[in-house]
Formats: C-alpha cells, structure tokens, sequence
C-alpha cells in the first residue's frame, strides 16, 4: 500500500475555483479509487485521468494563502506533497487579464452575469468622486488585500470598504480635490432622493411614447386571434430543438476528437515506457560499460517507479526480474570497482554511493538477497589502507633490487652527482606517503560522518589502528633505508640487504632525506590527526635529526685529522706568544659543522621538540660528546705528530755547532715543509711551537671552546671538553720530555766531556784558580743560548723547559763531583766557584731538587777555610760584573 | 522500497524554467518529471514540481518552476527569479525569434540574481525538429560563449534526448557553487566541527 504523492501542480497559484493539473504517483487505480482531492485544506471536485495525474478545481473553502495538495485514494490512503498551491483573491474583470482561463462554471456563472453588468457599468463610468485619476496607479492592491482581507474595494461588492477605494484610487489626489469630490457626490446622491416623480417628469417624452406603443401592440394582438400565435411559437420550437440537436452533435465531435487525441496519447506514453523498459536491459549493460553508474541509478529507480507494486503481466515481470538481476551484476562489478586501487578517492566514493543506492532500491527482491555486502564503505576504506601498504613494500623490494643491480652494472664508475639509490627510495616513499595517505584520511572522514552509511549498519573496523599501522611501515621502511642497524630494534619490515659501503655513501645525503620527511610530516599535520600517529612519524624526525647531527659532526673529525697539512707555523695568538693559527683553524671545522648541524638538525620546525632539551634525549648528547672528545683527541695528535714527525729531507741529522749543539740555519734547507715563510724552520722550533699550542690548548683554547657551542646553541660538552685539555696536557708532557732530552743531550751531556777535556785534567791537579772552568763556561753559553731559542718561541715555556733542564745539570754536578777522589786546594776553591756560579746564575729556575742536587755537589767537595770562601765571593762578583750582559736576561723574573 | 540511511536532510537544488511561450519549458519539464509528452500547447502561468533524484550517487531533491514566458507577465517573473539558484533558458531551435527573446531573458536574470556567474544552461529545444531548423548551431555557441561560456545544449522534449543532462548538469553547477559559497562564508570553522566529530568516532 504506498500513499499518493502529489510531485507537480500547474498552475501553483491562482484564485478560489482555479482549474489544476495535478501530477505525482499512485494517486489511484482507477477513476473510483480517487477519493479526495484536497487544496489548503479545501475540497476541490476533479477528474481522474491515471494513477499519475488528476485534474482539479479548487473549491471556494479553501484557506488563503499556500497549503498542501493532498491526495486520497482507497488504495493508498492519504498521500503527500512535495508542491504546494498559494490561493489569493482577485476579483476578474473582463477588463483584466488572467493567466487562468475562467471557466463558465456553474459556481460562479451566477455572480459572473452580475458581476459583467455591475463592473462594466463602473469602468465604463466616470469616477464616483468625477476625479480625474490620472497619477493614482493602482500599486498597492496586493497589500490592501492582507489589510483589510474581509473587504473589496470593488463598488458593486457588499463588502465593499471605502477606506480600501480610496487608498487604492485616490492615495494621491489633494485634499482639496477631495473635498470637492465629495461635495459633487453628495449632490447626485441628494438627485437620487428626489424619488420617482422627478425621474418621471424629466424623462416625461419618453415614458409617453412608450405607453403609445404599448397600445398599438395591444390592438394589434387584439385583431389577429390566438391560432396565429400558437403556430408561431410551435415554429419556434422546432427552430430552437434543431439548433440543440446540431449544436449537441458540433460538441460531441470536438468530446471525440478529444478522447481519440487523449487516447492516442497515452498510447504514446505506454509506447515510450515499454520501449524504455525493454531497452533497459541493454542500456544498463551499455552504461556500466561506460562505468555510467549514474545513469543506471536513475534508470533503475525510473523503472521501479513505473512499475512497481502490482504488475501482473508476466511478460513485464520476466523483464524486470532480468533487470533485477542485471543489477546484482552490477552491484557485484561495483564492489569489486570500489576495491579497485589505484584510484581517486571520488571516484571510489562515487561507486560506494551508486552500490549503497542500489542496494537500497533492490532491498527486499529475491537478488537482494543472493548478494548482501555488510558495509561497502569499510571494504573501500579497508583496501585504500592496505593498497598504500603494498605500495610501500613493492617500492622498498624494487629499490632494493636496483641498488644491488646498479652495484654489478657499474661499481667502478659512478656518477658522484647522482643520488644514492636509499635517497631515490626515500623521496619515492615520502612522496607516496604524502601523496596517498591524505586520501585514505579523507575517505575515514566520510566514512566517519556517515556520508558513505549504507543500507546495514556501519561495522567499522579500529581505523585509528589501521592509520597507525601505515604510518609504522612508512618510519620502518624509511629507518631501513637510512639509519644504522641499532635504531631498528623493534622493526615491523625486513631489513634492507645491507651493504655497508652504500651506507657510507648516503651519510652525506642525510640532510635532504631529512627534507622529504619534513614536507611529508607538515603535510600529515596539516590532515589533523590524532597525536598518537603523528607522533610515530616524530620519533623518526628526531632519530633522524640526531644521526644526521652526528654525522655532520663526524665529518669534522676527518678534516681535524687533516689539520697538518694546514700548519703554516705563523704565530698568531696575541695573548699566547708560540701558538700558531692551528688552534684557530680547528675551531673553524668545528664551527663550521655546528652551524651546519645547528641549521639541518637542531632548528626546529612545526611541532618539533628540541634535540636536546634538558633530560629529553640525554644519550644523544653523548654521542654528541663522544664525537667532540674524538676530535679534540685527534686535534692532540695532530699537534704530536707535527712536532715529532720529520719530514723526509730532516731525517739526515743537521750539521749542528759543535759547542753550542744549536743546529746550524743553513740556507741548503729549502724543503717545501720549513720553507712557509722567508725564515727557515728547525725542528726545534716546530717542537717548541707545538709546545706552545699544546700549552695554549690546555690553558685557555679548549675552556673557550665552550663559548661556541653556546652560541650556536648546544649545551657545552663539559666532559667532552676535560677530558680534551687533559689529552692536550698529556702531548704537553711527552713533547716537554722530549725537547728537555733533546737538550740534555747537548748540554748536560756535554759538562762531563768538557770537564776533562785536556787531557790529564783532575781536581787534585790544579794549580790556579782565577776565573771559571772551562766547562761552566761552556754550560752557561748553552743554556742562554736554549733560553734565547725558548725566548724567541713563547717566554711561557721558559719555566717548564728550563727548570728540567737545571735539574738535569744539578744531578749531573752532584754525581760528578761525589766521584771526584780528590780535590788539591784549588781544585776545592775552583770546584766551589764553578757550581755556585752555575747555581746563582740560574736561581730563578732552580726548584727544590735541583737546589737539594747543588747542595749534595758541593757537601762532596771538602769544606773551604773562612778565608777561601771570602776569596771565592770575589771572585764570583768580580765574574758576575763580567758577565752581567749575558746574565741579566737569565734573572728577569716575568720575561715576555 | 524500504529503510533509507539516514544522512540528515538531503539538499534541494532550485530551478527555473525561462524562455518564450510555445518553446517547450513545460513539455521539458513533463519529460523529466514523468516520462511524458505533451502534444498540445496549453499556455503556462507558473507550475511548480518536486521530486527526489539521484545526483553523483548523493540523494537530492530538485524543484522545478515551470514560468510563463509571455510577455504579459514580465513584471511577476521578477519575483519568480528572486528565488531561483539555477535557471534553464530554453528556445526552440525552430523559433528564431525565441533565439532573440533569451537576450532578454538573460538580462532580466542577471539584473534580478545580481550574480554573473549564477548556474545556467543556455537550452536550444525541438532538436528532433533539424530539418525546420532557423536558428544555426553556430549562432547559438557563439551566443553561450558570448554569456562567459555558459554550458550549451540542444535537447528534444519529444524523444527525451538530452533531457536528463540538462537538468543533471544544472544541478551539478548549483551544488559546486553551494559548497564554494560555504565554504567560503564559514571557512574552516565548518571544517572544524566535522573533525571533532570525526575524532569522536575514532578515539
Ligand atoms: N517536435 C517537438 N515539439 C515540441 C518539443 N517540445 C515542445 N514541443 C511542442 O511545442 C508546443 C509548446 O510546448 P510547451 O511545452 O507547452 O511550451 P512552453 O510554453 O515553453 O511551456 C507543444 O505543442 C509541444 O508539444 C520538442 O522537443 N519537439
Ligand atoms: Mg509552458
């Protein structure tokens, strides 16, 4: 039983008594099925003309304004309306135009004769008020029409209202005017009173001839009898039954031809939808060819609208029954197409709803129920996600495979500018992701706010694990790809078939997968997702900003490494006289890869978190720290083996000055590692620079170090840094030890020699004591000659360097002098003054073992008389005097 | 048929039919809503019809007015306009001067809607009729190209050739520009609220 549904009216507005062509579906089987016709809730007579349109006249009962049209048939009940009809007043004239035509109907052809004479004697009239009114356009008669609803504004009307005729004919006449109106009113009025008489008296001609002919008829009926008459009028009637008859027979052609042409019609229309439901079959075939599902929607729900219900010819049942299953065909084709991938997110939606209509219109057929798919809507959805994920893996085993054939192909050569193959992979996944997951996002959206919803309920799997789930396999695949075995722990993909060397290769590459992540990541963010998938993504972001960070900062090491080549041994370091600018250049490297690292890894883009924020990523700051450690260890060495390595041309000994043991300045030494600048470079003085870089290093370089990383905004590696000036202390030491070796050697070494140069020389021979032995003589010489090697360098080693080496000549006095057997009375006094005046010369430098070994040397030596000792204060004094020039750079306190 | 999902109030898309009397507006109009045709010419006043389609898989409701296009009721189709979203402008193919007449029809609507760019097809009608042709194909692309490339289309109410299309195209303007003035007026706004219900569902 379906209701009547009313879907069109023509016209939708017109006054009470307006005819209607009512159209819609199943408003009635027959012509008595139809049992009311309602409009604004007036009852209307009509005609049945098919269960798809009525004709109508509204009825006068109806309420003004709009109102439903609703339909009831025995069949149906009472039906619905999707139009509806506005009813007004108007009054119409044969004057006025009307977009109706009205009907002779007996309803109105009452009031309609009255009306024609009252209207018509009032246009064809002057203005009651004989007004011109001209200027008084007519404008407002819809509004006066809601003012005063009861009333008319039409003379001739008994609801006739004044106020009405005079806004509408007058609104803009002058008081005045008016005023004269109504006097000229009043006037014809009080000429009306005067009654009968007077209309008599004035039209007195006319009433007389009247009474005259009235007479002349009277006689004349009179003479000519009754008979004539009545022969007469039978004439008549026979005249006027003829004209009926012809008149009835004119009508009942043009009722026929009406019917033939009404007939012939509908046969059309059944032509049209036979032809139509017929050809459908095939149409649907054509279309879902064409993937026109559309069409196939609409033709579908056309012809379950045209035959639905009872159709007992079994011809059209076998038709529909074949549609029917042409449908179920066509269901099937779309739930395979939705699953179809690739393809556009509309497109897909497009299928979902064509399937979920159909489904929806074929509900309750037998093929319904041959094919039932729970929930369309999640199969698309469910296939998007996993097609992203096949996605991901036939691009990881395809990059996979042209890495290892790009290895055979041509390992010798490659091409350095081209992309590594892992970098290739990681653009492409990016941009798979990029490009593919915001579709799969959208259409959850869609499914979500129940735009997909079909005929079942919704069963939505956990799409929320779904999201992660892709996401997951994006960071595993890209880890694999890029970042070493140890950030892979918990990975949900296969490794990547390493080869470590291509690992090496792509280090450099890093800030750039960097980038792909990124622009994938602020995409995915601007999709907003739940924080949970985001933060997947990260976690990546972050391992991968580290491991570049560390990469960029491992470079540095390499070039620290190389820093020798960049020695030019020209001092530079204003507050530490023997520095080089080797220090300076060190902390361009490391600079340079802070900025580096800062600008790559360490800025931080939309929802990221600082690489190294307090307690967050501890263990990545020491990694940090373990790299700087490595490059200030390697920095050390670098300054070692510059200072121990000689180059080839050094190897062979220089000639040195037998005496003084300095190594000669000799111009044949012009290889290209001392030729730097116009003065030539011994290895001594290589020594002692890097002495003072070592010193300098330990002193203040290293500490300053911190500085930098503050203001490119890492934390300062406080271990790092420590642990950097204690290496740094530790080369200071092993070079100390070897330049004081060095210079033992011609030094120390030497006093013996000299001692006993001549050769029976012995303490317990000597026969005259006036000045210094030869030998402290000569060990004097030496050091400020090293003093004036040192000196030139850098004052700040002076202290180290010389205190050693005093040391080392205190011991070798005290051993020498306790092996002495015997001493004659000059060798005593000569033996005395030799070793105080080495011992006063140099007290600035002597320390506490070097003063205990001049001590011991003397105790050996047998005590002097008062009288001996005077002498040999003198005598030192006297010497000191002599000697003072070459002293007195031995006794500044603070040289520099 | 029986349940229906239930996806909130299902939109409705405007029409109106514009053009000459006697082109085929109503017999247009018939063809779409009842697979029918009408032979003889009763002059229109306004008729009005509603029915329920399939738009792009999406369930809407289109409402046709069916107007006069007799000079006589000029003034009163200002009011009809006012309310339209979308308008067909139909000739006959047969009738050179209906061609003309669209010229007007054109104006009145873009006067009254205020809005180049309001959905229209420009619809030459009795395109069975080719042989009684007056009005050259070319003359009437160059007319919708003229009118900033409104869509153009030939159409015949008799074997109901292009008469879906028309209509199906008309919607699909209206919708577009629906969902481009809202999104326009409230922006992401409107955004926001769909997502916040979607996470609702999702977590
Ligand atoms: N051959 C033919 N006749 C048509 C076509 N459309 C309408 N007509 C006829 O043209 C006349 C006027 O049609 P109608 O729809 O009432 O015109 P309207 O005034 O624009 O509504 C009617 O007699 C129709 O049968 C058509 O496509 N082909
Ligand atoms: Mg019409």
């Amino acid at each position: 039983m379906i209701p009547p549904l009313v879907t069109g009216i023509s016209p939708k507005e017109g006054p009470a008594g307006t005819k209607i062509t009512i159209r819609g579906e199943n408003l009635g089987l027959r012509a008595n099925d139809l049992i009311s016709v309602q409009i604004c809730g007036g009852e209307c007579s009509f005609e049945w003309q098919s269960k798809n349109k009525i004709i109508a006249r509204t009825g006068i009962n109806g309420v003004k304004g709009k109102g439903d049209v609703i339909v009831t048939t025995s069949s149906g009940g009472v039906g619905n309306c999707t139009v509806q009809f506005r009813t007004y007043v108007e009054s119409i004239g044969p004057l006025k135009e009307s977009a109706v035509w009205v009907e002779e109907t007996p309803i109105q052809s009452l009031t309609w004769g009255q009306r024609r004479m009252v209207t018509s004697s009032y246009h064809s009239q002057e203005d009651p008020l004989s007004l011109s009114i001209e200027g008084n356009d007519k404008k407002f008669t819809e509004d006066l029409r809601e003012i005063f609803p009861e009333n008319s504004g039409d003379l001739s009307r008994e609801n006739f209202s004044p106020y009405w005729f005079l806004l509408e004919n007058h609104h803009a006449t002058s008081f005045d005017d008016l005023k004269a109106g109504y006097s000229y009113l009043k006037r014809k009025v009080e000429g009306q009173k005067e009654g009968q008489l007077s209309f008599l008296k004035t039209h007195v001609g006319a009433v007389i001839d009247q009474l005259d002919t009235m007479m002349k008829l009277k006689d004349k009926i009179d003479n000519n009898g009754e008979v004539e008459i009545a022969e007469r009028i039978h004439n008549l009637q026979g005249t006027i039954s003829q004209s009926i008859d012809s008149s009835h027979a004119l009508f009942d052609d043009v009722l026929m031809r009406r019917e033939k042409a009404d007939k012939s019609r509908a046969a059309l229309s059944v032509l049209n939808r036979y032809k139509f439901l017929f050809c459908l079959p095939m149409s649907i075939q054509k279309n879902a060819d064409n993937n026109e599902f559309d069409i196939i929607v609409n033709d579908y729900a056309r012809v379950k609208n045209l035959y639905s219900g009872k159709v007992d010819i079994p011809l059209i049942k076998r038709v529909l029954s074949e549609i029917d299953e042409i449908i179920l065909e066509v269901r099937k084709n779309l739930h395979n197409k939705l699953k179809e991938m690739p393809q556009a997110v509309e497109q897909q939606k497009k299928f979902v709803k064509c399937l979920i209509n159909l489904e929806i219109q074929q509900f309750g057929t037998k093929q319904y129920e041959r094919l039932k798919i729970n929930d369309p809507a999640w199969d698309s959805l469910f296939c998007r996600a996993r097609y992203i994920e096949e996605t991901f893996k036939r691009t990881y085993e395809e990059f996979q495979e042209r890495e290892v054939q790009a290895k055979e192909n041509n390992s010798v050569k490659r091409d350095q500018n081209s992309l590594p193959i892992r970098v290739l992979f990681c653009e492409e996944i990016n941009e798979i992701a990029a490009g593919q997951f915001p579709d799969l996002w959208r259409l959850g959206q869609s499914y979500f706010t129940g735009e997909l919803r079909g005929i079942n309920e919704p069963k939505p799997g956990n799409f929320k694990q779904i999201i992660l789930n892709v996401i997951e396999k994006f960071c595993c695949y890209i880890r694999s790809s890029i970042l070493p075995n140890y950030y892979q722990k918990f990975s949900s993909v296969p490794p990547w078939t390493s080869n470590s060397s291509q690992q090496a290769l792509i280090s450099t590459w890093l800030p750039t997968c960097l980038r792909y992540l990124r622009i994938t990541y602020s995409s995915l963010i601007r999709l907003d997702l739940p924080n949970e998938v985001l933060d997947v993504v990260l976690k990546l972001i972050d391992e991968l900003r580290l491991f570049c960070l560390l990469t960029i900062l491992k470079k540095s090491i390499d070039k620290v490494k190389r820093l020798d080549e960049k020695e030019g041994w020209d001092m530079k370091v204003e507050e530490f006289p023997g520095a080089t600018a080797l220090p300076e250049k060190f902390e361009e490297i490391l600079a340079e890869s802070l900025d580096e690292g800062q600008q790559m890894c360490l800025q931080l883009e939309v929802r990221e978190n600082p690489l190294f924020d307090g307690i967050h990523n501890l263990e990545g700051y020491h990694e940090v720290s373990k790299i700087i450690e490595t490059a200030l260890g390697c920095f050390s060495t670098v300054i070692e083996e510059l200072a121990t390595q000689r180059s080839d041309d050094e190897i062979h000994p220089l000639p040195r000055h037998n005496i003084t043991g300095f190594p000669v300045n000799t111009s044949l030494n012009d290889s290209k590692s001392t030729a730097i600048s116009t003065i030539t470079i011994t290895w001594e003085h290589r020594l002692l620079y890097c002495l003072a870089n070592a010193a300098y290093c330990n002193k203040m370089f290293i500490n300053n170090l911190g500085n930098l990383f503050t203001k490119y905004g890492y934390p300062i590696p406080k271990l790092a840094l420590e642990n950097g000036r204690s290496n740094m202390n530790m080369v200071f030491a092993n070079l100390l030890e070897i330049y004081v070796e060095l210079k033992n050697d011609t030094i120390v070494s030497h006093i013996e020699p000299s001692m006993f140069s001549s050769d029976n020389f012995s303490w317990n021979t000597i026969e005259k004591c006036d000045k210094l032995s030869f030998w402290a003589n000569q060990c004097l010489d030496n050091i400020v000659g090293v003093y004036l090697e040192i000196f030139a360098v850098s004052p700040f080693l002076l202290r180290p360097i010389l205190e050693q080496i005093i040391q080392t000549i205190a011991e070798e006095l005290s051993r020498l002098m306790n092996s002495v057997e015997q001493f004659n009375n000059c060798g005593r006094v000569q033996a005395i003054l030799d070793i105080k005046m080495i011992r006063d010369s140099l007290k600035l430098y002597n320390n506490e073992r070097a003063k205990l070994s001049f001590n011991e040397a003397m105790d050996a030596i047998p005590k002097l008389s008062n009288d001996e000792n005077r002498y040999v204060d003198e005598l030192l004094k006297s010497i000191k005097i002599q000697r003072r020039i070459q002293l007195m750079c031995l006794n500044v306190v603070n040289p520099s | 048929m029986s349940k229906k999902p239930s996806t909130g109030p299902i939109s409705l898309h405007k029409v109106i039919m514009v053009g000459s009397g006697g082109v085929g507006k109503s017999a247009l109009t018939l063809q779409f809503m009842y697979d029918e045709f009408v032979e003889d010419y009763e002059p229109t006043k306004a008729d009005s019809y509603r029915k329920k389609v399939v738009l792009d898989g999406e369930e809407v409701q289109i409402d046709i007015l069916d107007t006069a296009g007799q000079e006589d009721y000029a003034a009163i189709r200002d009011n009809y306009f006012r309310s339209g979203e979308g308008f067909l402008c139909v000739f006959s193919i047969t009738d050179d001067e209906s061609f003309q007449a669209t010229q007007e029809f054109r104006e009145q609507i873009l006067r009254v809607k205020n809005d180049e760019n309001i959905p229209f097809l420009l619809v030459g009608n009795k395109c069975d009729l080719n042989d009684k042709r007056k009005v050259p194909l070319s003359e009437c692309q160059a007319r919708a190209q003229q009118w900033g490339g409104v869509p153009y289309v030939e159409t015949s109410a008799k074997t109901r050739e292009n008469v879906d299309k028309v209509f199906f195209d008309l919607m699909r303007e209206i919708r577009s520009r629906k969902t481009e003035d809202s999104t326009k007026a409230s922006g992401r706004a409107k955004d926001k609220s769909k997502r916040r219900k979607l996470k609702c569902t999702l977590l």
